[in-house]
This record gives structure tokens, sequence and C-alpha cells, in this order.
């Protein structure tokens, strides 16, 4: 989840709260392909990483983009990007209703031992592909000519037009493996818990998440993710879990604070 | 044909008319320099002709052709820019600076030879290939904003303030390279603060004063008009 935050803010300079909703949505286009079609997991994280890629692409394009040409600055797009996340929201109580549903069984309820501590299959199996999935978009960014072009787009976005880059369709890729993440996020996130249409709130822990680690780094997603986890873990067993998410925000505020720029954020200096 | 015409090129910025009218064009393996104080415009046209910044009026032509509006359909016609102050990619490697210069073309042996001419122009940055643009020294990071825009095989190569902060030996050995370009074939469009070597080595030259041209003339011949020198070129 993180890492589709990461991604786009890194390139686009605005924290994208739509991201949630793409990753909800993810989570129902999954759910609608398991239990309609009873397809295998493989095949409904195909979908749902496909139908919340497209979604991701379609939002940039009908909310995003023309605030973006004319240039606006980055408050305005977090502020279309808060209501895309209502709109999306509450289409789904509109169309599908505010009904929790769960996913038929993909992984028993078999704990594996790890090391003496006891790790449920699920989380074993998204621990595993998140890993896979970010090795494999790591590669992307730093072998591929499309991955130069976009490290090349956030150093410079107006040079990296200059190189011929037709920054539009650059953008839209990023969106797209942006929304490719939301839905192996939904799928799981969907598993683990319930689907329903508030679920992409969550998405607010992977923004403290990438906050943490330093927003626009993918290493720092990553970092911060696991530092998020521990700490909330650690407050909900010595202190309390009601004060769990205080905890969070206050570490958020913290961080925006006192070190805007995350554990491995890029300085600000660099641009010079 | 001329390789560029620009015809009565206007740009507003809000409410202020950064470029008034200007008229000029540019011949094939010609170089042909703009100067003019700080704030004449001279950015801005570059930046106009890149398709950074929206012209506001007039026309432009490329080998005959009406010049595109998006900067990465210009620079498939053939035009690229070395902006002010290089904007290199800094986080990135000086081989993939160089790779993201070839974007727009298929990643073939023709790429890499190009690769090669620029190692052959600035012999430097094959040993810095693997190097983070941004630790470069200023005359290496020209070298490589040079080398970038060439990446794309422009036919018109439009350098703003290629000189700046270099030291004035560097300058020369510029100066040099820009004729050594021109000679396989390339027009160059020359924005200069050192506008006494710019001119010495255009072909042409214009001087931009508030968003107008004021002089045009061989570059020798304004290099050595004695009212532009004290003007422009520090006596």
């Amino acid at each position: 989840m993180a890492v589709g935050y990461s991604l786009v803010f890194s390139v686009l300079n605005f924290s994208n709260f739509a991201h949630g909703a793409v990753i909800m949505l993810g989570a129902y286009v999954g759910l609608a392909l398991a239990t309609k079609f009873s397809l295998g997991l493989g095949l409904v994280i195909a979908g749902s990483v496909a139908g919340a890629g497209i979604i991701a692409v379609l939002n940039e394009r009908l909310a995003y983009s023309s605030l973006r040409r004319r240039k606006a600055p980055s408050l305005y797009l977090m502020i279309s990007a808060m209501g895309c996340a209502v709109f999306l929201e509450n289409m789904v109580y509109a169309t599908i209703g505010s009904r929790f549903y769960a996913f038929p069984e993909f992984f028993g309820r078999q704990i594996i031992d790890l090391w003496g501590s006891s790790v449920s299959l699920l989380d074993m199996g998204a621990f595993l592909f998140a890993l896979a999935a970010i090795l494999g978009l790591h590669l992307f960014i730093s072998r591929t000519r499309t991955g130069i072009a976009i490290r090349a787009g956030v150093s410079d976005m107006t040079m990296c037009s200059l190189m011929g880059v037709d920054l539009d369709r650059l953008i839209a890729i990023v969106f797209l493996l942006a929304g490719a993440f939301a839905g192996v996020a939904g799928v799981f996130l969907g598993i683990k818990y319930l689907v329903y249409p508030t679920m992409g709130w969550v998405t607010n822990k992977a923004y403290i998440a990438a906050v943490i680690g330093g927003l626009g780094s993918l290493p720092g997603a990553l970092a911060g993710g696991l530092i998020l986890g521990v700490v909330e873990t650690f407050v909900s067993t010595y202190v309390s879990s009601v004060l769990r998410d205080v905890f969070s925000f206050t570490l958020l505020i913290a961080f925006l604070v006192l070190r805007p720029n995350g554990l491995l954020g890029r300085d600000g200096e660099e641009k010079v | 044909m001329s390789a560029l015409r620009v015809e009565n090129l206007n740009v507003h910025y809000g409410t202020i008319h950064a470029v008034q009218g200007v008229s000029f064009s540019l011949e094939e393996r010609e170089i042909v320099s703009i100067v003019g104080s700080n704030g004449a415009g001279k950015s801005t046209v570059m930046w106009t002709l890149a398709g950074v910044v929206e012209r506001s009026g007039g026309s432009v032509d490329i080998f005959g052709e009406s010049l595109p509006t998006k900067p990465h359909e210009i620079v498939a016609r053939g035009l690229a820019l070395v902006p002010e102050r290089r904007r290199l990619f800094s986080a990135l490697t000086v081989s993939e600076n160089l790779i993201m210069g070839a974007y727009r073309r298929k990643a073939d042996a023709s790429v890499e030879e190009d690769m090669e001419r620029c190692f052959q122009l600035f012999p430097i940055l094959k040993k810095r290939l693997n190097q983070r643009s941004g630790t470069l020294s200023g005359g290496e990071q020209q070298m490589l904003a040079i080398s970038r825009a060439l990446m794309s095989k422009p036919r018109i190569l439009l350098l703003d303030e290629p000189s700046l902060g270099l030291a004035p030996l560097l300058v020369e050995t510029l100066m040099e390279t820009i004729l050594r370009i021109r000679s396989e074939g390339m027009t160059v469009l020359l924005v200069e603060q050192n506008a006494t070597q710019a001119l010495e080595i255009s072909d042409r030259g214009f001087i931009l004063e508030a968003g107008r041209f004021q002089k045009s003339g061989p570059g020798k011949e304004l290099a050595g008009d004695p009212e532009i020198r004290k003007a422009y070129l520090g006596g």
C-alpha cells in the first residue's frame, strides 16, 4: 500500500488520498471474481491488479490531468484526491451497499512455526507476495527504459519531456503501477479482514508509513511500514490497544514537524 | 528552406509581455547567437522553441513544417535544448542520463554508436559512466548536458548559456566543441552571457533587449561594434 502512495507522490509530488478507494475497488473486483466466477487465488489477484490499475489510470485522467496541465499547486490535487475518495466510496454504498463481504477461504487456518513465533499462512503469503512485487518493481525502475524515465521524471519533469518523453503517458504508467499494487493490497486486505466500502481508510496507515520512511522513497516506504507495524504492536501489547492509533498519529505529526523528509527521504537540496 | 523560421513570436507571462514580436531564421549548419542583458527574454525564446513555454502569438517552422506544440513532439522533429544551468537528472548516473537523451529512439546499435561519438567529443564522460551526474564537476556536467541533447540525434541544437559557471579555459574549449559539432552538420542557436566569444564563433548575431531585437548582423561585426561592446560586452 505504502508503495503505491510513494510511487505517485515521488512523481507528482502530492499525496494521493484516493489510493485507499482504489484499493477498496480492487478488493471488490477480486471479490466478484472469487465468488461469482469462483476463480483461484492467482487469477483473482491478476484480475484485481488489472481492475485497480485501470481504475487508477481513469482516476488520473478524469480528476488530476486537467489540474496538472494547468500547473495547479499540489494542494488542489490533494483536495481533488479526497473528493475522489469520498465519491468512490459513496458510489459503492449506493450500488453495492454497505454490507461486509468475506472472501472464500484461500489459505486454510494453518499456522506455520517460524523460529519460535507462529505466523498464519495468509500473513506469510501476503508477505512473500509483497516482497516479490516490490523486488519486481525495483528491477523495473532501475533497469528498464521506462523505469529510468520515471526516475528522471522524479528528478526533473520538464527536462524529462525535453528528452522526448510523453508525460501524459508516463504518468499513466505510474498510476497503472500504483493501481496494480493497490489491487494486490486490496485482495490480501479483503482476505484477512473483510470487504466493505471504507476498508480503504486503512491506507491512512500506509500514508503514515510512507511519511516515516520518507515520501517518495520506495525503500523508505518498506522501512516505514515495518517500523509502524512494530510500534503499533508494542503499544497495543504493553500500553493499550485503544491508544494504538493515537500513537500512530502522534508519530505522524512528530515526523511531519521534525523530519518531513522522513528517514530515507530525498533531501530538498538535491534539486539544486 | 530554413532550418528554423520564427515569425513574429510573442510570449506572455500573465500580464508581462516577455517576448514582443521576434522574427529570425536559422539556415542549415549556421551558428546564430542571441545576446542581451539579464531579463531580456533570451531564455524565454529558448524555452518557447522547445515547447515548455506556450507562445501567445506568431509561428515557428522547422525545415518548412510548422513546429508542434508539445515538448516530446518537438524533440521528435529534431530540435534539442540544453537549458541554462544544465538541468541534469542529478540522481541518475551518467549513462542513465545519456539513455534518457535517446529515449525516443529504439535502443539499438545506433544509440551505442552515438554514445561513442559523445565519448570522442568528451572522453572524460566514459570514465564517469556509472557515477551519479550530480557528483560531476561543472565542466563535466556541461559536457554531459550537451551529450544528452546530442543523443536525441537533433538537427538543431539550442544552447542556453552553456558557458555559465565555467573557467575561461573551459569556455574556450566549449566554443571549439560547438564549432566541431557544427562542422558535423548541426545547426546551432546559442544564447550567451559570454557575448564576445559567442559572437566570435557565430555566423550571425542578434541583440535582444526588453523582448525585442535591437540589432542584428554578422557575429564578428557585432563583436567589434563599439556601441555593443560598451553596452553588453563589458567594454
